[in-house]
Formats: C-alpha cells, structure tokens, sequence
C-alpha cells in the first residue's frame, strides 16, 4: 500500500500506476476467463450449432439483398434537424448579449438548413411510397 | 477565408443544380465554371494577403499564413486540372453527377480548413469535413460490390483514425490547457516533459498515419484505392492526400518542433516502414490501379520526409511534393479511365494505338519515379534536402534511395508494356482532341515543374 | 555561347527527328551530327588559354545554375562524343531501320546528354544530364535491340538509377556544406568537400563513387555491362562503350578526385586492387567468350579497369595517361563494334567458331580489323600504345605500397589482352570459310567511316602531341 499512497503525493507519471494496474488485471481477467472457457469447455459441434440463427426459424436466401432504408433515412433526418434546435438553446440563453449580429449569424445558420431541407424534400427523400 | 465561403456556396450551389437542371453535360459545364471561379477566389485570397504578416480570423481559430493560401492556390489548381481532366468520366459513375461535383467542392473546403488552422478543433473539423464526403464519393459505383466495400472500409477505418486524433488532441489539452496551436508552443516548451503531451502526440501522429496512409496504417489504402470509382480514387489518392499531409506537417512543424527529438525516431520508423510496404507491394501488382495505389502509399513515405525534417525546407518540399504528384498521379488516372482493362497487359501495345497517351503517361511516369527535368525529381530532390539539412537521419536518405529504384521497377513494367510489348488496348471511351489537349497541358506541366520549381514555390 | 550550341544542337535535331517520317532523320542526324562535331572542334582548337564558361541562372533558390565550363578534359571528350557519333551516323546510312525517326531521336538526345554531362560545371545540372543521357540510351536498347533485350536493359536501367541516387544524395549532401547559402558550382562543391574531416568524406566517397563504378564498370559492379552490350543495337553499343563508360571516369576524374581528396586517398587502395581484379578476371573470361560482341565487351571491362586504377594512382603520368586513353579507347572500341557489325551483317552470326576466311573473301574489311585490334591491344605506333605506356608509367609511379605488384598483375591483362585479340583475328579473318558465304566487301560509307577511325588510330599513334598538349593542363590539377 506504502507504494501507492507515495504515488497519489507526487505529480509524476508514477502516478499513473494504479490505473497501468487496474488496466492489466481488467484486461487479464476476460483474457482468463476466456482462455479458461475456451480450454475447458466441452466442445460438440452440430451442423444446427453452426448455421446462423434466425430466432428458431429455418434461414432464408442469402442476407445481402437490396432492401428499403425509408425508415432508416427517415431516422437519420430527425437526428440532424433535432440537433439543429439543440444549438438554439445556447442562443437563447445569450439572445440579448449576442445582439444583432448574433441575430444574423443565426439566421445564416438556419438558412443553410433550410437549404438542406429543401433539397432533400425536392430530392424525395421524404416521400414513402415509390 | 473568402475561398472557404466561396466553396461552400458552390457546393450548395451544385446541389440544386441537380434538382434542375437534368443534363450531365451541362452539370459537368457549370462545375467547371465554378472551379474555375474558386481558383479565382483563392488567387484573389492569396493577393490581398501580405507575405509577412499572417491574417488572424475567426478569434485565432484560423490564421491564414501565406504558404497556406499558396498551397490552396495550388491545390484549387489541380482540382480544376482534375475536372477538366475527368469531368467526362465523372458523369459516367452515376445518376447523382451534380452532388459528386458538390462533394469534391466540400471536401475542398475541408482542405482549406486543413490548411489554415490554428486550433485543433479547427483541424478536427477540417479533417472530418475532407472525410465524410469521400467516403460517399468511394461507394458512389453503388451497383458494384467493390464499391461498397470500399465505402465501408473506408467509412469504419476513418472513423476509428478519427477516435484516435481525438483522443490525442484531448490529452494534449490535458497537457497544454488550449486548442491553439501557436500557443501551445510555449506551453508545451515550458512544461518538463509531460507524458501527457506525448502521448498526445503519438495519438494524433498515429491518426494522420492513417489519414495519409502511411504504414502500419495503410490497410485500408488498396482496398478503396481499388474498389472506388476510378475518377475518385484519382481525387482521393491526390488532393486529398496532399491535404492531409498539409496539415500533419502543419501541427508538428508549429506546435511540436521543439518536441521533435521526442517524436522523430517513431516518425522516421513509420516513415522507413511505408517506404517498404508501399514500395515492395507494389512490385507485385498485375493491375496497374492497385500498383497505384500502392505507390501512392510509397509517395507518402517521401511525403513524411518533409514532415520528419522540422525545418524550412519542409514548407517547400510539401507543397512542390503535392503539386507534382498531384499532377502527375491525376495524369496517369486520366489514361487509366480511358482503358478498359486495367492490368499491366491492357497497356500493352498503347505506343502504336495512341501514341500521345503512351507518350504523356511516359512523362507522368517518370515524374512519379523522379527522373530529372520532371516535377516528380524536383518534389523527392526538395524533401531529401530537408532531411539532409535536418543531419541525424542519411541512413533514412539512402535507404528511401534505394526504395525509390524499387519503384522504377513497377513504373517502367507500364512504360515496357507500352512500348515493347504488342497487343490492342481495348480503349473504353473515345480519346477526343479536347482530351489530348488536357493532357499535353498537364504533361507541360509536369516538365514546367522540373525546370522551373521556383514558378511553383512561394517564399515561407 | 558556343558551349550551349554543343548541347543545343543535338537537342533540337533530336526532337525535330521524332516528327520525321522516312529518310529524313538519317539526313538529319547525319547533318546534325557533323556540324556539333565542327562545334566541339572549335572548341577544343580554341582552348589553350582558359576554359571558355558559360552561365546563366536557374533555380536561385537551390544555389545551382546552368554553368558549363570547357577545360581540356572536357572538350576532349565533347570532340570524342563529336567523332563518335559522326562515325555511326556515317556507319547507318545504308542500314534499314524501323521507325527511323524515334530511332536517330533517342540517338541525338542521348549525345545531348552526354555533351552536357561532359561540360556541367554545376552539380544539380550534372545530375540531370547524367540521368538525361541514360534515358534515351533505356528506350534504344530496350526497342531495337536482340531477343533478350527487355530484362537485359531493364537491369542496366536500375543498375545505373540506383547508383545515380546515392551519388544524389551525396551532392546534396555536400552542397548543404557549402559556405553561405547552398550551391552547387564545382568551385563551391570542391570547397565544401575539402573541408569535410576525413571519416565524413570516406562515407561520402562510396556514395557518390558507387554511381561512377557503375557506370565505368568497375568489377563487383560489372554484371550489366556484358549483356548490355550483347542486347544493344551496335549503335547503341558504341553510345555506350565508347562515350557513356568515359562518364564514369570522366566524373571520377571531375567530380571526385577533386572534391574529396581525403576520402580518394583512404579507399584508392581498394578501388587500385578492385580495378586490377576485374582486369584480369575479365580477360579471363574474354579468352573464353565465342560470341565476339561479349569478347569485346569484356575487353572493355579490362581496360576501362586499367583507366581507374591509374586515376586512383595519383601521379601526373597517370593523369595525363588516363585522358590521352578515354579518347583514345573510345576511337579504338567504335572500330571494333563496327567491325563485329559489319561481320555479324555479313554473316549472320557472331560466333567466332562458325567465322572465318574473311581475309580472302573481304580483305578490306580483314585488313581493318588487324589494324583496329591492334591498336586495341596497345602494339606501338598505333594510339593505344600511348595511352597504356603512360598508365603504366603512372602506376609505376605511384606512392601506393605494392604498386610494382600491381602493375605487373595489370600487365598480365595486357598478355591475356593480346591472347583474346589475336585468336579473335585468327578465327575471323583466316581459316576456313566454312560453308561458302559470298561476303561484299566495304561499301562507300563503311570506307569512310573505318577511314576516319583508322587514320585517327595511326595518326595519334605516331604524333599524339595535340591530344597529349589539350589535357596537359587538367591532368596537372588533378594531382593531391
């Protein structure tokens, strides 16, 4: 113990110890415990064992189909355009004292946006039905 | 600064040309035009600019140094020589021809954040702005699985490399308390040796090792290099390389030089490992895009040599390095669209075919492997002058020479299967007098940078 | 002025040559060829007074400037390059050739090269002629030479590129010593390396001395010049062999010795006993060659070696030696190549034990190749004796311990020479004729071309003054 509470007094990289240490016993025990599992687990290999599994249905034809990413799309747009509104809270805290070129920045700000809906509006982006 | 504003509004700009204009010509016309307008804008940047006393903007996140404007300049220059040159091809990846266009405006503003940074943060945008937009650029061929994978890899290795810089530039931070790089200087000087700060270093070097692909980092390279469009790769492999070493050689010459005994041996290590890896790999290519792509990863390993010497010399070396690379490697994948078969053996016999392509490809060749009287010989003579004035590492200087005859070696098996070997190219799309024009132009250029360098350099 | 005519000249003719269709560029290589050799007779007719310099700047921020100097030693060999080119442009006129024009381009560029490595007195612009005149030679050998000639030339090519990058890095090594800011004048570049303490300048000499052994070929660095040669068209032979191994010891001569006396002085011993080495391993090995192409060219490697262990003897005699033998090696090698030519044309082969009877079937074409050969093997009044009496006298002189030795080891390879030779002449021009080939003797231009080199041979050999009275000054200079 004597080692590490000389550590913890002085700003050297021996103060780094502790955690040099809690990162090798971490890393050390899932290296372990997967060795140990890996070496004393019985092992029976199955055709059924291997094949993918698809909640205990039969597989189906292969996995790499074009497929519809709508929702996907869809998604991916909300999180944009809600991160946009998160940057007005900082503004409206500091609406007075950012003044009128605040003001503009921040209209500049939304217009780019407004681009960016337009485009991905007139690109379709948003229209459910092909 | 005006260029920044300037590339974004093209960008938006080719966006909406898109939605309404639907002829590619005319897309490809516009983009041209606009192009030709930015490199305007970066002249005009450049002039209102005095040499000596660099602009401070945006609260010291940027500072636009005169070397710096100068090699947006130069770089805006090889994007336009870029869409001159390849427009046509450009408009055959796919149905989005105005957004690709739109991207390459993007990435270029990323360039010029890289360029002109003067906080990490700053750098870090940069760099994730010239990332993202090549990652949609690398799977643009969306039809070919190659494509996608390299998308993939790209995206998923890039995104890691970025964990990785931000890491570093946090606990730089930690060490130096300030994002900005000129500041940090003096902190970082003061302070005896925080462990911190190098590890801060190491982070952020291992990341821009990923970004210019440098060894052990290069994994990625090949594989996008290969599967993304041709025309793209073309960008990615020089512009945008070009970009990152910038910045990489912008941090560690400003921040870290009085750190370099610290940082230097790992660089020179990476350094003598990409010229290995790039150089030896790419003997054993049978496709000469994958060859490419290999050498771009040996060019690097020149590249890094300017980062390795901290000294003057440096400035000038990345920047003629960029330029005549860029030029050089934009040439060769302008032939290279033009062929359909992209083996060594599809080269076979261009001589009697097309004698000018195999003529301009010769030249672009010989600058790549840094024959005299080209760009290719003045961008490795100014990089190997930093290293030699730097004076610690001549054992790098002669081993990168003999990496550099290696590479003769995978260059001339093109100019053999042009000139010595018989066979018909199969040429994929017609070679019109407009194209030839471009690439004697971009041959003059090569040669222009091998006489005169000084017409491509600016006092640092 | 008249020095950028000696390079300008071939330059320019040998681009107009690439347009040419037909005929055309035999004409004008022929015309071009012989009004630079009037140049560089000028040149050397006007050069007793003081080398004749010509600068003008260009790339100021690297320190190096297009500077050409004429000394001695310098327009001897722009006037050799001059002759030699003459002589194969004259020896081509009737020989068909595919693509004429790209042909007799790569053959005008390349002398441009070499003119231009003869006469830089900047090292920057040293390099770039060094690698300029490699260049066109790669694309001659590698399009219009023999069956092997792709790999063969390929090998050369990286041979010599590796070489020329260390000597690269070496000159840039040395001109970030120069005083004040960087340069690459010889003035400032043989200061620079003077001043280097000794352990800099022995790393410093491998590196830059690699590039030149190459080139000569001294003897570990041998292995391409042999097939080289074999694979080249004979043009392309002679480029070679006569003119582009004098680069090499030419840049010993002017870029080394000078410039780091130090250094020349610790390793002289070991290029002296490499030099040696390759002479008599290399007549050994010529004493068995059949094919007279490879016996010529390891000749070559013979007294090119005797050429360098006398550059690294330091001594006047040697010196002077040296210069009066690059020119005169380089008349007598043409005459052979063009000999082996004319055979290899006549009889389609060049195997020396299917030759035969030539003396009686062309005995003008006989009686040539006596007298080039044994000017070859030094016999005196031809040139050759000149040359090789005063490397041995140089040798002889030499400060080196065993330098006795190593002369009579060097005189062996003139025993073993005269072997190789003399069974050479012996299997071609007597003997029995073998299958009854009808062989044409000279025609108009091979007289004159073998007429140039033969009374070139004969005249030095009997009155070598003016070729010993151009380089006497050099020689002098080049002496610790």
């Amino acid at each position: 113990m004597d080692v590490l509470m000389l550590s913890a007094e002085q700003n050297t990289p021996f103060n780094y110890f502790p955690i040099a240490l809690q990162l090798v016993i971490a890393v050390g025990f899932v290296v372990v415990m997967m060795l140990v599992s890996h070496l004393l687990g019985p092992k029976r290999k199955t055709e059924d064992k291997l094949i993918n599994f698809e909640s205990g249905i039969p597989s189906v034809g292969n996995a790499r189909q074009p497929m519809g990413i709508k929702y996907f799309l869809v998604a991916i747009l909300f999180v944009l355009f809600d991160v946009e509104v998160i940057f007005f809270y900082p503004y409206a805290v500091n609406f007075k004292y950012l003044g009128k070129e605040g003001f503009l920045e921040v209209v500049l700000f939304v217009a780019f946006f407004l681009c960016g809906f337009i485009y991905i509006v007139k690109r379709g982006a948003l229209e459910w039905e092909d | 600064m005006k260029a920044i504003i300037a590339t974004t509004v093209f960008g938006v700009i080719m966006m909406f040309a898109g939605l309404w204009v639907n002829d590619k010509k005319s897309i490809a016309g516009l983009a041209t035009f606009l192009f030709a307008a930015l490199l305007g804008v970066t002249i005009w940047d450049l002039t209102t600019t005095s040499v000596n006393s660099p602009k401070s903007l945006f609260n010291d996140m940027l500072r636009s140094e005169h070397y710096s404007l100068w090699f947006n300049t130069i770089m805006t220059g090889c994007s336009l020589l870029y869409v001159l040159l390849m427009g046509k091809e450009v408009q055959k990846v796919g149905k989005y021809v105005s957004e690709y266009f739109a991207l390459i405006f993007f990435i270029l503003c990323g360039l010029y954040l890289l360029s002109m940074y003067n906080n990490l943060l700053m750098m870090f945008i940069g760099i994730e702005i010239l990332s993202i937009p090549q990652y949609i650029l690398a799977g643009s061929d969306k039809r070919n699985l190659k494509s996608s994978e390299a998308s993939l890899k790209y995206f998923l290795m890039g995104a890691f490399s970025t964990g990785i810089l931000l890491m570093g530039i946090t606990l730089l931070y930690g060490a130096a308390r300030t994002f900005n790089i000129t500041e940090m200087v003096t902190l970082m000087h003061s302070d005896a040796l925080n462990p911190l700060a190098l590890a801060g270093i190491l982070f952020i070097m291992i990341a821009f090792s990923f970004k210019v692909s440098a060894a052990p980092m290069h994994m990625w390279t090949p594989d996008v290099y290969d599967g993304s469009p041709t025309v793209f790769t073309a960008f990615m492999a020089t512009v945008v390389k070009s970009a990152a070493f910038f910045a990489f050689l912008r941090l560690f010459q400003v921040s870290f030089n009085s750190l370099s005994e610290h940082w230097v041996m790992v660089l020179a290590i990476i350094t003598a490992a990409t010229l290995l890896v790039g150089n030896v790999t790419a003997v054993f290519q049978q496709s000469v895009k994958r060859m490419l792509a290999y050498s771009s990863i040996a060019q690097a390993g020149f590249m890094l040599f300017a980062v390795l010497a901290v000294n003057a010399v440096a400035w000038q070396g990345i920047i003629i390095y960029a330029v005549a690379y860029s030029v050089a490697t934009i040439g060769i994948f302008a032939v290279l669209v033009k062929l359909k078969d992209y083996t060594y053996d599809g080269f076979n016999g261009l001589a009697q075919r097309e004698p000018l392509l195999a003529f301009v490809t010769t030249i672009f060749l010989f600058s790549l492997a840094g024959i005299p009287l080209t760009g290719g010989f003045m961008a490795k003579y100014y990089v190997l002058l930093a290293v030699v004035q730097q004076g610690q590492l001549m054992w790098l200087v002669i081993f990168a020479l003999l990496m550099a005859a290696i590479s003769v070696y995978y260059y001339f098996r093109v100019i053999i299967a042009m000139y010595f070997k018989a066979g018909t190219p199969e040429i994929s799309s017609p070679v019109t007098g407009g194209d030839k024009f471009m690439l004697v132009v971009t041959c003059a250029l090569v040669i222009l940078l091998g006489v005169l360098p000084q017409l491509f350099l600016t006092k640092v | 002025m008249i020095l950028i005519l000696l390079i300008l000249i071939p330059f320019l003719t040998g681009i107009i040559s690439f347009t040419t269709k037909g005929d055309g560029a035999k004409s004008l290589g022929l015309l071009s060829s012989m009004l630079t050799l009037a140049v560089a007779a000028y040149v050397s007719g006007a050069n007793f007074a003081a080398p004749i310099t010509f600068t003008k700047p260009w790339i100021p921020i690297l320190g190096t400037q297009f500077s050409l100097m004429a000394d001695g030693m310098s327009s001897m060999l722009c006037l050799l390059t001059g002759i030699v080119s003459l002589v194969v442009m004259i020896m081509n006129v009737n020989k068909p050739v595919e693509r004429a024009g790209a042909f007799y381009g790569f053959l005008l560029l390349s002398q441009a090269g070499l003119m231009g490595v003869f006469l830089a007195s900047d090292a920057l612009l040293f390099y770039v002629f060094w690698e300029l005149a490699l260049i066109p030679v790669y694309f001659l050998c590698s399009q219009w030479g023999g069956e092997k000639r792709i790999p063969v030339t390929f090998k050369f090519f990286i041979y010599t590129f590796v070489g020329s990058l260390m000597m690269l890095a070496g000159l840039i090594y040395l001109s970030l010593q120069t005083p004040g800011v960087t340069s690459y004048s010889w003035n400032d570049i043989v200061r620079a390396g003077t001043s280097l303490p000794a352990d800099q300048q022995m790393w410093l000499f491998w590196l830059i001395f690699i590039a030149f052994a190459i080139k000569m070929p001294v003897f570990p660095f041998h292995t391409w010049q042999p097939d080289t040669y074999e694979q080249s068209p004979t043009p392309v032979t002679i480029i070679l062999s006569a003119l582009m191994v004098k680069m090499g010891l030419f840049a010993v001569l002017r870029w080394l010795i000078p410039v780091l006396p130090a250094g020349v002085a610790y390793w002289s011993e070991t290029v002296v006993i490499l030099s040696v080495v390759g002479i008599v391993y290399a007549s050994c090995i010529a004493i068995v060659q059949t094919d007279i192409k490879r016996l010529i060219a390891y000749s070559s490697i013979a007294h090119m070696g005797l050429m360098c262990a006398a550059a690294f003897t330091n001594s006047a005699v040697g010196m002077h030696g040296i210069m009066v033998q690059m020119f005169n090696h380089g008349i007598n090698i043409t005459g052979m190549w063009v000999i082996v030519s004319m055979i290899e044309q006549r009889y389609g082969t060049r195997d020396m034990t299917k030759l035969g009877g030539m003396a009686s079937a062309a005995p003008a074409m006989a009686i040539a190749l006596v007298i080039i050969s044994l000017a070859n093997i030094a016999l005196p009044l031809t040139n050759g004796f000149v040359g090789e009496f005063m490397l041995f006298n140089g040798i002889f002189r030499a400060d080196t311990a065993g330098h006795i030795l190593i002369m009579v080891v060097a005189g062996l390879g003139i025993i073993l020479g005269a072997v190789y030779t003399l069974n050479m002449i012996q299997r071609t021009a007597y003997g029995d004729a073998g299958s009854a080939v009808v062989v044409k003797d000279l025609s108009v231009n091979e007289y004159l071309g073998l007429a140039i080199i033969i009374s070139l041979i004969l005249f030095l050999g009997v009155y070598p003054k003016p070729l010993l009275d151009l380089t006497a000054g050099v020689a002098g200079m080049m002496v610790r």
